[in-house]
Order: structure tokens, then sequence, then C-alpha cells
């Protein structure tokens, strides 16, 4: 038995995918696809499969996932292969390796980020002023109820141009299974938002605590 | 590429991922190789419609062509209606994201009266004219078939052409000829009426409906010489050949039968005689089982499902079920995948075969007993004995089940209080005889269930000519039911009366009431199949201010001789035979034997030519 890590991107259509539903997709494709995988032993034995980093309804990423046991010894292409040929068409498998890292030591995520609006460049400053308030306290809903955070240690602005439709923007946030800062947390609290027609968002890259990319 | 402004406002609507396509095996094709684009409409939510299996098949069998594209499109949610208007985003089809509007056809299938209103709201969305009169241009052609199409015509002013029986052949016939026409530059009247020379095809505008006196109809004339008089239903004589679908489409979100379906047979012997289900798909056709084992694993291998369901009126009436079951048994269980069995009958199983279904059968005990005493189990021709029942349960109880499920009917005609009053007795008399065993399961209750749906009278049916008891009627039963029930252990649920009423009018209704539902759906009706949307209060309010009256319709008892609104269609029962079991039933209290065991003559035979079982 061989532990897999496979990688993925989810984009387009596939963004409005919820987690759960995302789980099971993946469980029926990797049927069809036939792959060897390792199933739990019980009264109600059910595929392996964990998903490190859980995506946000609505957003894209260019970099995602899932860990898995093969019973058999495939090479890492045909696993690519075979699943690519099963899965729907806006999530497609880009690489299959053993895992690396541990998934606990995943710290920070990458995201593109477009907001469209009219008057982009008046928007662009505001956000500015948001961004380096001193503190950005927030209140992040948990397991509990609710509680204050200051967003300020947990992101940087790597990137923020003013184009034609909107503002681009790429943030690095703090990811990860304890503590998992979302953009749009970040984003929702900003007086601003209003303006925005549209968000989009794509994560692009996942690091551990030393920006090595997770692999 | 996603539209803009569907990307603005999928995120604020419940479940997104129903309204956006992309699902494994859906179809996508170039826009500039297809010559004809047709939206398969299912006039409810997306987890209703997903799950319904007619619409799989033709959904596969129209993309068999290679210029044929043919898409998906859902009753959206309250919510996402009411963004999709805010936003002028008009209804569009799954997989291409393309609005309707300008598609070739667009298909509604029919499986309930209930989902009248919500065809003319999806229309509408579309931002078509709801009626037939007011869309002039070839396209798109608004076409409908499924069950509820052989009385059609309360909506006989909405839809252009109906489809009448089994679907494979004609509907692709009817596509066919509208190439020609769309090449050849026809008017949407021309083409209509080259259509109506197909069989299986109504064009309701091609009839003038006269009426009497009374407001009974005095006959449907053809409009002109060519266009016939009476229309046949279309059926597929042998499964074995016909096409079926190797792949599903596989939702995302959780839908309400979220497994493969296999097609056994088609139709049933039976003839239950309040069962619709049972005369209009007649003849009864088995498919062999040595080609549906190849269907289940071609299904099982492209949908990554880990369920299968075998699917028929009445499973136990399926010759082959055995083998069957020995082909799929040794791959279902190596590839861990559960194969279900819904319409099992109590009566005719062989041990053997008991213990093979028991193998695969984990779901609860239920019986649908439909009436309470053996007298109107008679008349209504259900041939379920009491004794078989109490076999049954007795060997489930010793088995370990604790709890059972019975379905009955109320405002079956010829139905007394003493029918009523047998609806709890025999609920009792499954209480009594669990705590009669010995080796009854230790220390544990049980609980039986008895759920009471209201009748409602069917065209092509023994009953059809037969009125709904009143909702009075209908009240005061559910009640004396209620003081007839005296044990804890029984608990029993009902269905709503209105609800019943309304499906009543709307079942044997005639083109009058389509002023009544277009203004039941411009006073919000839209989704009436779920309790949260539906009003009975616009109901009544329509058919008032229509002119209507509700009863005429639904508590009449009509004469043999009156000519039905959907007398001129021809589903290959014939309305003597209906009058004679009508007959038998209500003047002899006496059932008919199955199919199988002596034809009782009612048309069908002239389908397959011949006799309908060798
Ligand atoms: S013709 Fe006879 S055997 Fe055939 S469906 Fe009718 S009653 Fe049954």
């Amino acid at each position: 038995m061989r532990k897999i890590r496979v990688f993925f991107t989810k984009l387009g259509r596939a963004k409005y995918i919820s987690h759960l539903d995302s789980n099971r997709c993946w469980q029926r494709s990797i049927k069809r696809s036939g792959l060897p995988v390792w199933y739990t032993e019980g009264f109600n034995p059910h595929m392996y499969l964990t998903f490190p980093l859980p995506l946000s309804l609505g957003y894209e990423s260019k970099y995602e996932c899932v860990d898995m046991k093969l019973m058999e010894d495939l090479s890492d292409a045909e696993v690519v292969q075979r699943l690519n040929d099963a899965l729907p068409l806006d999530i497609r498998v880009f690489a299959c390796a053993e895992p690396v890292m541990d998934q606990k030591e995943i710290a920070w995520a990458d995201y593109d980020i477009f907001l469209s609006c009219d008057n982009a460049a008046a928007l662009s400053e505001e956000l500015s002023a948001y961004f380096a308030q001193e503190q950005i306290l927030v209140q992040k809903k948990t397991k509990k109820g609710s509680k204050e955070v200051d967003l300020k240690p947990h992101f940087s602005v790597l990137k923020q141009e003013v184009e034609e439709e909107g503002i681009a923007l790429t943030l690095r946030c703090t990811t990860g299974i304890e503590v998992n800062i979302n953009p749009s947390l970040l984003l929702e609290n900003f007086s601003g938002i209003d303006k925005v027609e549209t968000t989009s968002t794509c994560r692009t890259m996942v690091y551990t605590a030393k920006l090595e990319q997770f692999k | 590429m996603i539209p803009k402004q569907l990307e603005k406002i999928l995120l604020d609507v419940q479940k997104p991922s129903q309204y956006i396509g992309g699902e494994l095996n859906s179809v996508i094709k170039n826009r500039e190789e297809v010559d004809i684009r047709l939206a398969f409409c299912f006039p409810d939510k997306y987890e209703v419609g997903m799950s319904h299996l007619g619409m799989k098949i033709l959904y596969s069998l129209y993309n068999s062509r290679p210029n044929w594209w043919c898409e998906r499109v859902f009753a959206p949610d309250a919510d996402m209606e009411q963004k999709m208007r805010e936003n002028n985003i008009a209804l569009y089809g799954l997989e291409s994201l393309d609005p309707i509007t300008n598609f070739d056809f667009i298909l509604f299938t029919l499986q309930y009266e209930m989902s009248y209103t919500a065809i003319l709201n999806m229309l509408d969305l579309a931002g078509l004219p709801v009626r037939s009169k007011d869309r002039k241009g070839l396209w798109p052609i608004v076409a409908a078939g499924g069950p509820c199409a052989c009385n059609p015509e309360p909506i006989a002013d909405f839809i252009d052409l109906f489809f009448l029986g089994e679907g494979e052949e004609v509907n692709v016939e009817v596509t066919e000829l509208y190439e020609t026409a769309k090449k050849e530059g026809w008017s949407k009247e021309k083409f209509l009426l080259e259509a109506s020379h197909i069989e299986g095809v109504y064009v309701p505008s091609l009839y003038e409906v006269s009426y009497n006196e009374d407001g009974t109809i005095k006959a449907y004339t053809p409009v002109e010489a060519s266009v016939p008089a009476t229309i046949q239903k279309r059926i597929i004589k042998d499964l074995d050949s016909v096409f079926y679908p190797e792949s599903f489409v596989v939702p995302f979100t959780s839908i309400v039968h979220d497994r493969s379906q296999l097609e056994i047979q088609r139709g049933c012997l039976r003839g239950c005689r309040f069962c619709q289900a049972g005369f209009i798909y007649r003849p009864l056709r088995d498919k062999s089982h040595t080609i549906l084992d190849c269907n289940a694993k071609a299904l099982c291998q492209s949908t990554g499902y880990d369920e299968i369901s075998l699917t028929s009126l009445s499973t136990s009436d399926y010759d082959q079920l055995g083998d069957l079951l020995d082909d799929m048994l040794p791959w279902t269980v190596e590839q861990k995948i559960n194969m279900s069995l819904p319409s099992l009958r109590v009566d005719n199983f062989s041990e053997e075969l008991m213990k093979k279904i028991s193998k695969v059968r984990k779901s609860g005990l239920t019986f649908a007993a439909e009436a309470g005493t053996q007298r109107l189990r008679d008349v209504i021709n259900k041939n379920v004995y009491e004794d078989e029942v109490m076999e049954t349960c007795k060997t489930a109880f010793e088995g370990g089940y604790t709890s059972v499920k019975l379905y009955f009917m109320m405002g079956l005609p010829t139905e007394t209080m003493e029918d009523i009053k047998g609806i709890a007795d025999l609920a009792q008399k499954v209480v009594d005889l669990f705590y009669s065993l010995p080796n009854k399961p230790k220390g544990k209750g049980v609980q039986v269930s008895i759920s009471c749906a209201c009748f409602v009278p069917k065209p092509f049916t023994p009953f059809q000519f037969e009125p709904q008891d009143t909702m009075d009627m209908l009240h005061e039963k559910q009640k004396y039911l209620m003081s007839c029930v005296k044990s804890k252990k029984i608990s029993v649920s009902y269905h709503d009366a209105d609800t019943s009423y309304i499906e009543a009018v709307l079942a044997r209704g005639d083109r009058r009431l389509a002023d009544a539902i277009e203004l039941c759906w411009q006073k919000g009706s839209k989704l009436d199949g779920w309790d949260e949307y539906f009003d009975p209060q616009r109901w009544y309010d329509s058919f008032a201010e229509a002119g209507l009256d509700g009863a005429f319709y639904a508590n009449r008892l009509r004469s043999y001789e009156e000519v039905n609104p959907w007398d001129h269609l021809d589903y290959c029962v014939s309305k003597n035979f209906l009058i004679r079991e009508n007959r038998i039933a209500k003047e002899e209290n006496r059932t008919t034997p199955h199919c199988r065991q002596q034809c009782s003559g009612c048309g069908a035979n002239k389908l397959v030519g011949g006799k309908c079982f060798a």
C-alpha cells in the first residue's frame, strides 16, 4: 500500500461545488476510474480520502490536493491519466506524488483576487488605507459563536494594481488546520466593498511556515 | 465561460451547483456544429427532476445525434427565480448556459398535474408568451409528453404538440421532421400540421371542441381532413433493442434518487382499478436479464454510483428476477455496489427467490394494502389478502423487524365507514400479532404507521367515471379513522385533501381550465408540489374568477356515454373494457385475473400484434 498526494485545479463551474459535494464527487470519480484505493475497515467501509484544506464555495484554485492510499503499485502518470478521464472537466489533476510534508505544516496560501468596480483608482486608494491600519479587528465565526481577531498579522499584500475594470490583488493569508483566514473575511470588512460589483478569488499556491511550496 | 450576470448572483442562492451544470457526463457540444438545440425541461426543482429516469433516457438519446444538442432545464427555486428576474437573466440550459428562448424545441415532461403552473412559469422565465397562439415563429416548438399527456386538455392552450406514449421513437421522428422544416423555412402552422400525421403526435390546436348545454363535451372535430380523428399512443415493442443510456449525469448536490436506475420492464399486468400507470403503459413488456446485466455494468462504470435500483411498476412480476439477481449479485458485491428493489409485492415469491432478495434488500417493511376490507380490495382489484400481510409480518417480526408501514387510499368507489374502520382494524391486527409472538424481538415495541392518500379518479382507468368524494366527506372519514385507532403503537398520516381535489379537477379537466391555470400562475403558483409554496386558496380563487366549478370536474358521476376530454386519444385500453371493469367492480365486487392468468381483452394487444403473452 502506498500513500499518494494528488494535486489538482478546481476552476470555472467547479467553484460552485461545495466542499461536501466535492468530496462526494471525488469518491464517485475514483470509483469510475477504477483505481485500487484503500477503503477503511469496519462495519461501514468507506473510501479513505483526506483534503487538507477545504476551499470556500465560490473560490477557484490552481493548487488543491487530496491524499489517498493505493492498494496496487501504479505509476504516478497512470494515476493522473485515469483520474482525469473520470473527473468532471472543471476539475483537473496535474500531478501525483508521494507526500513530502505533513498536512499540518500548511501555513500560508496565496490568492489572486479581482474586484470589478467602476472608478477603480479611487477605490484602490481607499483599500490601501484600509490595509495600512495598525489593527484590523473583525468578528470571526467559530464553532462556539464568534470572536474578535486582528487580521493584521495574518495577511500581506503582494500585488495591488488598478486595471480598467477593477482592482487586481494578490494576497497571502494565514492558512491551515488551526487558523484559517479567508481573504473574504478581510474584504467583507472593508467599507468600500459595496462599490465592488463582483469578486473573483483564486487560490494559487499553498506554503509551509518557511514559505516552501507545500508538496 | 460563465456569463457575468450569472456569476453575480450564484453565490447569493442556496446550492448554486444545481444552477451551473458541469456535472459528470453532462454533454457539451460546440454551438457552431449543431443544427438543433433542445431544452428538456422538468417542471420541478433540480433535485426532483434529476432523479427522473425518462429524462435521462431522452437526454442521452437526443445527444447521440451529433448535430442535435439537448440540454437540461429545471424550475429554479424561489430565491434563484427572484435573482434571475431582478437581473434579467432568462431561463437557460445547464450545458451551454445560453438562454433557451431561441432554442428549436422546449420539451416538458408531465409527471404530475400539480406541476402545470411551473410550466407556465418556466416559459415566462424564458421570455416566451405562455400561450401557444402567441408564439408565432417556427421556433421554439413547445412540446410535452409523459403520463399526464394522456389527458393534456387543461394545458392544451399552452403547448404546441404532445407526444402520446413512449418517446424513444416518436420524439426522434418529430425532430427529424423539424430539421426539414427549418431547412425549408416552413411556418409553424405547416410544421404542426405535418407533425400531426406522425403516429403518437397530438396537436391540440388542430381540433375544435364543442360543448353541450349542460357543460359536457359534445365533440372533438379535426379542423382539416388530413388530421386524424383519434390519435394512438406509441410504445416500444421490444425493450431489448431500444436505446438505453450508458451513462447518467451525476449531480454534485444530493438529489432524491441519487443512484443508477435499471428499467427492468414497462407496463403492469395487475390492473388495479385506481392506478393509471397500470393502464396507460400496457401491455407489460419485459427486458431480458442478460441485456439488463450489461446495461447495469455500463451504468455503474460510467457514473461511479455505489447504488443501483431496479425500477418497474411491480418488480415481483418480472419473471427473470432470479436470473437477474444471479447475474448481478457477484459483481455488485465485489464492487461494493448496493442493489435496491422497490415495488415488490408480497404474494408470489418462492422461498429461494426470497433468500436472494433478502441478500440485497435492507429497506423497511411496507404494504400497499390500499383498502381496509377485503370487499373493497376486491372492488379496486388489489389482490392483497389479510393472511398474506399477516404471514409476511410474522416472518419479518421473527427476523427482528419492529416497524411496518401500511399504505391506504380513502374515498374509493363504494367505500363506507365500515371500510374506513377496516384500515384501523388491520393495523390493530398487526400490532396484536406482534405481541402474540413468543419469539418477537426482545425489549422493543412495535410501530405500525398508516399512511392514507385520497383517491383521485384518473383517465383511462375503470374509475374514470367516478366522482371524487367531496372534501367534507374526506375530512369526515379522516376524523372517523382517527377515532377508530385505539393503540398508541399505531400512527396515522394522511394526504392533504385540498391537493387531491385540485389534482382531480386537473386530471379530468378540459380546455376551459386554461384560464384558471394561467390565473393561478399569475397569483404566484409555481412550485405547488412543495408545501411551502402551495396555497389551495389561489386555486379556488382562480376557478371562481375563470367562472368554473371545480366540482363539475371532480365530484360528478360521469355517464358511460359522456364524451370525455381524452376520448379522442387512444391509449389502447378501450372504453368498452373500462366500462366492463367499472361494472364488475361496482355491481359484482369481483376481481379480474391479471394478464398472465387470463387476457381480459383491454385492447392493448393490438400494439404488439397478436397476443400479449405467448
Ligand atoms: S390485451 Fe389482454 S393481456 Fe394484453 S394487456 Fe390487455 S388484458 Fe392484458
